[in-house]
């Protein structure tokens, strides 16, 4: 998709945490020198282990671009035209609560899924609110944050012999990485589509002629070799490639952890209830991922940012998703797994209350919607909303930081830790966000 | 070189100083400079000021905010009035101030003028930058693009005639009352009198808030006539070294306007650090020194930016810096941030580690044993020189450059609108240009000038691979200039000095481009339709063509704009295009710019060591562009051929080229030098077997391999396109992918040398001397002679997986 807008808008002064703060670190007349500093600040960091919470597991399904709220999950039918947009609003299965008119699958399950309606953040530029989304920072010249994923899988490392952070189709932009974090807790990218004939994640099994017994060889001369270099080299990235040679290593000696990208190991009916399609795969295939002990699954769907016709554009891409997300939240649920597993559908912001001249709509980040399921989140449930034009929150807005944290929260990481950037500056994980306790179970 | 003498004040030291408040210089380094800014003062009307900085400089390179000890002496007393260290006007004429600090003066000229008279208030120049250094007319409150609870500004003031109707007339009577300025909502919500979202932004103390009022009981006029534009912003000190937490250095702000006055705005500036743990500041324009580090403090004024680069040390900061040859220029200039930073630079990198390093930075290529051997035996002390030299004229230095250039220029083929054709032969041309050394600034001039059919002449093809208007300025400023420019099509760039009339005349340069078909359903031919112009969104205007930050653009009867313009973009007038060029050529060899992005200019992305990009801007324009030249520059430096490992003082440094830096040697360099030494090369299509992947032209052409590694798919002119970060993908491919396992096989280098009777040692040497450019350590030897020592050892898949295992190893897959 082509991104237009303002790439180097870069703020300077971030919302960082107080200086003083720091200050009272280093303030207790210890200088002797960075290594002292850096046990001290280590100390006195804000620190928690993060220990498994209800969500074992999260599914993120993002929408680039910048999802119309209005056409989707927060309609305006009593509103005039010029807000109201052309789609139709439908009721769902929860009282009072409507979706826009290509959500009918998605209306039925209305019962299991929180819709926030009034999240909200200053970043009309599709960078820089895309970076709000992966981070739950805004954007700072002085530090990359790192991403949700990347923070989950530092959190808590891989399970199963598979990675932790896997990426559905590749991964979709700069903010899904590591930022500060060693870029060992990056991303593993599936590299084609699942909906794609002849899918295959490439290069898990061992090369033709190659066994176990002389990959093992292959192995110990390998860490011959690498014990020279490591001897005299020190770098993050070797120490990411070092890491991502072991991961590699446990995958490839895994049947389970090689079959979990096997999406033809799925039946064809689930695999025609998802849906046949790009959506309908890239939901499954996350199924299978988490179901199989990946941690964080992140996917990207369809192009949203709607400025001309945003009628055809909904009609394009609306309705596989809707398939795919209702089969996969009922598919979840039928195995017993919504409660443990936590999807997310957000976009980088909304769009402009009116329609505009080419019959679209703008970037929009004032107010928008996100929705969560499952993972010890409430079903059935509203929160928030906007206002009748959708142009402001009326009630309860919900920061990035707010619902970044309630992500956390469920997963069972402390929102308020630190970890170390470089320079040994303790950053919070997110920065004074409040968890979202109303639509928690 | 004279060692300098580092001398250091010890924590106790400098506590006794600064309680004493006196001059004991007993150990500490000597005063070198006093300076005063700024460096001289002009007072016009009445309610002028000018506010004075005494900055003290010691051998040590630290700085100290000395103004409050130095003694301001004018000259004749009657010309000025003096509180503290600012000056007020009070008599017509031209006098002297002296500073004195320690026995130093610094004689400061004042010239006064309408000292008795009142300035009438300006909208412009008095109401507007209140807003801006208030916060009200920010993106998230009042400048957003439908304003904040109803009321709207114009972000970052870009449109003051429309505040001014919103202000005044938009809502009659509501928001200003000009019976009772005091009680005009306006000023209610700004003292927080009444509820406001923004909450109390300035009290009814504050210059602020009477100079509104003042404004308001004028009648809130609009101003009328020709109004003084901003033309400059001079923030000083211009640098400091501050040493020691709670140190502070007052900053001072000063506006100069096209009428030729200029204006002490520090009160008016909003100030910003983009590195708080080291120096904070606060709206008053006082910096206190923090952590050990770098930051850079900005200081923003209605439409401008402008920052200064600050260190902080701690107190005990000591360093004997060592005495170090110094190749070129390159070094001096790094060894003079290094000391400020009291950071000693690692030891030169050994010749092995050197010749595997620069030649894949020159040429993609790993030397050959051959070239191994030449090298390591040359007894010549100038020995790098000889083999930079020799590398540099290669043909493969060229594709190396036509490669990146390619990706600037995002050369590839779209369907249905760039054929392959035009994409192959815009390619060609390239290579012309880069194999013949034409000077840089004559290629970019031919490229932007070009006109006619895009098959007789390729550069033309700068306009077809991107049409639109807007966005060709957009990456030519972001290509030759380094600068993203793309928020100003919108709105006044919010972090940078570009405003809307900025981006909008410089489009206009691209406003005359004629297209037109030709015969071959593929050929397109651009001319100059001599007509034509650029609309400013806002104001509806068709700007003029203006240089980017620069001049009006002046054209002979019926020039093409576009040439005109390349002839200013390619020439020392421009102060970014030489500068820019050789931030990218840094980049290429350091793995990180001096400015980091490389096409990311801008004044809150400041470079790390200015000087040296001033300095390698200036040679490389003295030399007219001269790119070997400027190649050569870098990799004789010592700073380039210094080693990876860190000693106590550079560890953590990753921005000032204290040590070289590990970098994941990139795709298609590292499919070449695995293709290489395992003699098996690969097929790309367009190109005949043994073409190596640097070669390929179309950005359209891909393969696994190199779009795992990163390969820049050249979709826009990013720098961000190519990536280098590891990834699993990446382990998994080298491990059990075709690229190295198959090319092992097929290369048949352990077979044939076994064919030939070599000794299984000397095999073994060989694959160490091609692929790491070193031979294998006792160690490595001794563990591999034992598995081929064992009883029936497979000698060949032995030695193919030690093949294998180095084609593995991070030693490999890293230029180091």
């Amino acid at each position: 998709m082509k991104r237009s807008g303002c790439s180097g808008f870069q703020q300077l002064a971030a919302s960082r945490r107080d200086f003083l703060q720091v200050g009272a670190i280093g303030g207790l007349g210890l200088t002797l020198g960075n290594f002292f500093q850096m046990r001290q600040a280590q100390a006195d960091i804000k620190d928690y282990k993060s220990v498994e919470g209800t969500a074992k597991s999260v599914i993120s399904i993002y929408l680039p671009g910048g999802m119309a709220h209005q056409e989707t999950f927060d309609p305006k039918p009593i509103a005039p035209i010029e807000y109201r947009g052309p789609l139709k609003a439908i009721k769902t299965n929860v009282e009072g609560v409507y979706f826009g008119e290509y959500l009918q699958k998605t209306a039925q399950i209305a019962d299991k899924l929180t819709v926030i309606r009034s999240m909200t953040h200053g970043e009309a530029a599709h960078e820089r609110g895309t970076h709000n989304m992966f981070t739950g920072y805004r954007p700072s010249p002085a530090l990359k944050y790192p991403s949700m994923g990347s923070i989950v899988a530092h959190e808590f490392g891989p399970r199963k012999d598979l990675p932790p952070y896997v990426c559905i189709p590749n991964q979709p932009n700069e903010f899904a990485g590591t930022g500060y974090l060693s870029s060992s807790y990056g991303p593993f990218s599936l590299g084609s589509d699942p909906a794609s004939k002849g899918f295959t994640v490439r290069d898990l099994s061992l090369p033709g002629g190659i066994n176990e017994d002389r990959f093992a060889r292959r192995r110990s001369i390998l860490d011959t070799v690498n014990s020279h270099f490591r001897s005299r080299e020190e770098a993050d990235a070797l120490d990411a490639m070092d890491s991502f040679y072991q991961r590699a290593y446990s995958m490839i000696s895994s049947k389970d952890a090689r079959e979990a990208f096997d999406i033809d190991k799925e039946d064809k009916k689930t695999r025609e209830q998802y849906g046949m399609n790009q959506a309908g795969q890239r939901l499954l295939m996350a199924r299978r991922l988490v179901e199989s002990g990946v941690r964080f699954v992140n996917l990207t769907y369809g192009g949203w940012d709607m400025h001309q016709r945003i009628e055809s554009g909904m009609k394009r891409w609306v309705p596989d998703l809707d398939r795919a997300f209702a089969a996969l939240i009922q598919d979840l649920s039928q195995r017993g797994m919504l409660d443990e597993t936590l999807v997310v559908i957000s976009s980088e912001f909304g769009r402009t209350p009116k329609i505009n001249p080419q019959a679209g709509r703008d970037h929009w980040p004032k107010v928008f919607s996100v929705v969560m399921a499952g993972g010890g989140i409430k079903g059935g449930m509203v929160y928030g909303s906007s206002d009748p034009t959708a142009a402001e929150p009326e009630e309860n807005a919900v920061t990035v930081e707010d619902w970044a944290s309630t992500v956390y929260d469920r997963l069972g990481i402390v929102a308020d830790k630190e970890l170390m950037a470089p320079g040994d500056r303790p950053i919070e994980i997110i920065d004074g966000g409040k968890p979202i306790k109303d639509i928690m179970v | 070189m004279n060692k300098i003498q580092q001398t250091i004040f010890s924590a106790w030291m400098l506590g006794g100083l600064l309680a004493l408040g006196t001059t004991q210089s007993l150990q500490a380094a000597a005063l070198v400079q006093v300076e005063v800014f700024p460096p001289e003062v002009n007072l016009e009307t009445l309610r002028d000021r000018q506010s004075l900085i005494v900055q003290a400089t010691y051998a040590d390179g630290v700085t100290k905010d000395v103004t409050e000890q130095a003694k301001f002496v004018p000259e004749n007393p009657a010309l000025v009035k003096l509180q503290d260290s600012t000056l007020y006007p009070a008599q017509d004429g031209k006098t002297t101030i002296r500073v004195q600090f320690e026995g130093n003066t610094v004689e400061v000229p004042v010239s006064v003028k309408k000292a008795k008279q009142d300035r009438p208030i300006s909208f412009r120049l008095d109401v507007m930058p209140v807003f801006t250094k208030s916060g009200c007319n920010m993106g998230s409150c009042h400048g957003a693009a439908r304003g904040k609870d109803g009321f709207r500004l114009s972000l970052f003031g870009f449109d003051p005639e429309g505040d001014h109707f919103r202000l005044t007339r938009e809502i009659n009577g509501r928001r200003i009352n000009l019976a009772l300025p005091e009680e005009s909502l306006l000023m209610e919500k700004a003292i927080g009198s009444v509820p406001h979202t923004g909450g109390k932004l300035f009290g009814k103390e504050s210059e602020l808030y009477t100079e509104i009022v003042r404004w308001l009981s004028m009648g809130a006029p609009n101003d009328s006539g020709e109004v003084a534009e901003l033309v400059g912003l001079e923030l000083y000190p211009l640098e400091a070294v501050m040493q020691g937490r709670g140190t502070t250095q007052d900053l001072t702000v000063r506006a100069t306007y096209s009428d030729g006055t200029n204006r002490d705005v520090t009160h008016l500036s909003y100030f910003m650090t983009n590195n708080e743990n080291s120096v904070a500041v606060d709206q008053a324009g006082i910096m206190q020194a923090g952590e050990r580090g770098e930051a850079f403090v900005t200081a923003r004024f209605m439409t401008m930016t402008i920052g200064i680069p600050i260190i902080v040390l701690p107190e005990n900061a000591e360093l004997e810096f060592p005495n170090l040859p110094q190749n070129n220029y390159i070094d001096e200039l790094v060894d003079q941030k290094l000391k400020k930073l009291r950071i000693a630079p690692s030891e030169l990198a050994d010749d092995e580690t050197f010749l595997r390093r620069v030649s894949i930075d020159l040429v993609g290529q790993l030397p050959t044993v051959e070239e191994y051997r030449a090298f390591i035996d040359n007894p010549a002390p100038n020995k790098r020189r000889q083999l930079i030299d020799e590398l540099i004229e290669r043909p493969e230095f060229v594709d190396i450059w036509v490669m990146k250039w390619s990706e600037l220029l995002t050369v590839r083929s779209v369907r249905n609108r760039v054929s392959y054709k035009a994409m192959l032969l815009y390619n060609n041309w390239l290579k012309d240009q880069i194999s013949n050394n034409v000077p840089v600034s004559e290629m970019v001039i031919e490229l932007l000038s070009a006109e006619g059919s895009i098959f007789d002449n390729p550069p033309v093809n700068f306009y077809h691979v991107e049409r639109d208007r807007l966005k060709i300025a957009e990456n030519v400023a972001q290509v030759f200039m380094g600068m993203r420019l793309q928020c100003a099509q919108c709105h006044n760039h919010p972090f940078d000095r570009w405003t809307m009339d900025d981006y909008y005349s410089f489009a206009a340069f691209f406003s005359q481009i004629g297209r037109k078909n030709g015969e071959d359903p593929r050929e397109t031919i651009y001319y100059n339709r001599r007509s034509g112009g650029q609309r400013h969104p806002v104001t509806n205007e068709v700007m003029k063509p203006r240089y980017l930050g620069g001049d009006l653009a002046e054209f002979e009867n019926g020039e093409d704009y576009r040439a005109n313009l390349a002839h200013w973009l390619a020439s020392p007038e421009n102060p970014y295009f030489a500068k820019n060029i050789s931030n990218i050529a840094w980049a290429h060899f350091f793995g990180r710019g001096i400015i980091d992005e490389v096409d990311d200019v801008r004044v809150t992305n400041p470079p790390s060591n200015g000087p040296l990009l001033e300095t390698l801007g200036e040679k490389f324009a003295e030399s007219n562009y001269d790119f070997k030249q400027l190649v050569r520059d870098i990799c004789n430096s010592r700073t380039y051929q210094l080693s990876t490992q860190a000693n106590a003082t550079n560890s953590t440094d990753e921005t000032n080229f204290s040590k070289a830096k590990i970098r994941r040697i990139r795709a298609e360099v590292l499919l070449d030098c695995l293709d290489q030494v395992t003699k098996s090369p690969s097929k790309f299509r367009g190109l005949p077997l043994g073409a190596r992947a640097v070669e390929i032209a179309d950005g359209s052409t891909s393969t696994y391999f190199l779009q795992t590694f990163g390969r820049a798919s050249r979709e826009t002119v990013c720098s961000c396109e190519v990536k280098m970060e590891p990834n699993l993908s990446q382990a998994l491919h080298l491990l059990n992918g075709s690229t190295v396992s198959s090319n092992i096989v097929r290369g048949k280098v352990v077979s044939d040398a076994l064919k030939e009777k070599q000794d299984p040692k000397q095999i073994l040497e060989t694959i160490y001397l091609r692929a790491l450019c070193r031979k294998p350590s006792v160690d490595e030897v001794a563990a591999f002679n034992q598995m081929l020592a064992e009883k029936g050892a497979n000698h060949q898949q032995i030695l193919e997986d030690i093949f294998w295992a180095v084609l593995n190893s991070r030693e490999f897959i890293f230029n180091h």
